[in-house]
């Protein structure tokens, strides 16, 4: 079967420092894969070239088999994204937010869909009231709400728990065990490892900007999760740290044979 | 084109509406050009200078400095919670997106522009209803090539630390060709001359506003992509 989405080698520098330094995986339809890493590890940098807000300095994205091109506006109606920042604005309602997003995607039956939205976060009863009013989890939750509005296949979640309290963070898993109906395809980054691992298929640990690990959440030991990824991001960068069989003990990591030191994972 | 135009549509409703909501913008904006309006009353030794004179030139320059307050501002609604990337990642076109500031803008401005109008006539004694279609026609066309220019600029400024200093430095020496030609027309035009008299300078602004309007459409994407 075709993946989903498939990346290549990618490449994206901030002047001297390799943000992201030849990652190529790729993810199949259905799958949720965590990025796990340290801060500065380039994980944002990841998301960001994978999202389309950056554009990659080397290497190639293909969704559903094509090449993706960054100008075209087509696949972005596929992409949902929720980042730690809620991209709201706070003089409009949460319901002529949703509404002015729902516009710009071109929805149809768009009120149904706001008011379903809406009551899929619990935000029913402020519908009516200015975002800037809003607590840091209510507007967490709307903005979770304008990311599955449209309803997206490849949904990208970058850091959401930032800030959460914890009913909003029990909402999140919550819409993460609901978004893991084998339809949708989910990229979730994050430097909270147990929030991490609890529903990924697929694993990767991001470090100075190249997957120091890729493999399923299986082939990491139970009960040791610290003390792997510890041992992942410790290890110094390089092509040597896959082909030479290293990495954390227990660890099945593969190099991939379109780029030396990039490591992939089926 | 139906949903090209929707998205024009969604993004300059959506600045309108928070624009009308907040009023950030167009209280200082209208503030500027009515107080400049009347310092300049009291500045000008009426016995010296006659107000026509000095009416055209004025109108241009309080409504290009009161503007420059609204346009420098275009995209501080973006900067909040960084809306900008969630536009960035939507199917929106950047011309699109381009576009609807600069309804957005055309619209805040013109508004702006009438009370200056109204500003102008109240303390200059002039009176703009004889050639009233005209002299709308003038600032309409300056007004779009204006905005062009300035939401252009401001989203190159936006993301600099020096965004608000560098905007009127970078933006007034292309404005030159647009003040020239909008003040002398208006002033043509306040002297009581008919509309035939001024329609090189209308199609020499209509110019002007197009190549504008053109060069933002076809640039803007590489001001906000990244």
């Amino acid at each position: 079967m075709e993946p989903l989405l498939e990346a290549r080698g990618l490449v994206r520098t901030f002047g001297p420092i390799r943000a992201v330094d030849g990652i190529s995986f790729s993810l199949d339809e259905g799958q949720l894969l965590t990025v796990l890493g340290p801060n500065g590890a380039g994980k944002s940098t990841l998301l960001g070239l994978l999202c389309g807000s950056l554009r990659p300095q080397a290497g190639e994205i293909r969704f559903r088999g094509e090449l993706r091109d960054a100008g075209a506006t087509e696949w972005r109606r596929e992409i949902g994204v929720l980042s730690h920042r809620t991209w709201l604005y706070g003089a409009l309602t949460a319901r002529e937010n949703l509404t002015f997003f729902g516009r710009i995607y071109g929805l149809a039956d768009l009120a149904e869909r706001i008011e379903a939205s809406l009551a899929g976060v619990g935000l029913e009863a402020a519908a009516d009231r200015w975002v800037r009013e809003y607590s840091r989890g209510m507007r967490q939750r709307l903005a979770l709400a304008r990311t599955l509005l449209h309803d997206p296949a490849l949904i990208f979640l970058d850091e959401p728990f930032t800030g959460l309290d914890i009913h909003a963070s029990a909402l999140l898993r919550d819409v993460l065990a609901w978004l893991k109906d084998g339809r949708r395809t989910v990229i979730l980054v994050t430097h909270n490892l147990s929030e991490g691992l609890a529903l990924s298929d697929r694993v990767a640990i991001q470090h100075q900007g190249r997957f120091a690990f890729l493999g399923d959440p299986s082939e990491i030991p139970a009960g040791d999760e610290e003390r792997f990824y510890r041992d992942a991001v410790e290890r110094p960068a390089g092509p040597s740290s896959g082909s030479d069989g290293g990495g954390p003990a227990g660890s099945s990591l593969r190099q991939d044979t379109d780029r030396e030191g990039a490591f992939g994972v089926r | 084109m139906r949903s090209y135009l929707a998205e024009i549509r969604a993004l300059a409703a959506k600045d309108l509406r928070v624009e009308f909501r907040t009023r950030e913008r167009f209280a200082s904006m209208t503030a500027f050009v009515v107080l400049s309006a009347l310092l300049f009353n009291y500045a000008v030794d009426w016995t010296v200078v006659s107000p026509q004179d000095l009416a055209s030139a004025l109108i241009w320059m309080i409504i290009v400095l009161g503007g420059l307050l609204g346009l420098g501002r275009t995209f501080e609604l973006e900067k909040e919670d960084g809306a900008m990337q969630g536009l960035l990642v939507a199917p929106v076109r950047r011309d699109a997106l381009f576009l609807g500031k600069v309804v957005a803008n055309c619209v805040l401005l013109a508004a702006v522009e009438v009370i200056a109008l109204f500003a102008v006539a109240l303390f200059f004694q002039v009176n703009f209803i004889p050639n009233g279609l005209p002299v709308a026609a003038v600032l309409g066309l300056g007004t779009v090539g204006f905005v062009s220019l300035g939401t252009l600029f401001s989203g190159i400024t936006a993301g600099t630390r020096m965004g608000e200093t560098l905007l009127p430095v970078l933006l007034f020496p292309l404005l030159v060709p647009l003040v020239v030609f909008g003040a002398s027309a208006t002033s043509t035009l306040l002297a009581g001359f008919p509309a035939t008299t001024v329609y090189g300078s209308l199609r020499l602004l209509a110019a002007f506003s197009l190549l504008a309007l053109a060069c933002g459409m076809a640039l803007f994407r590489y001001i906000v992509e990244e």
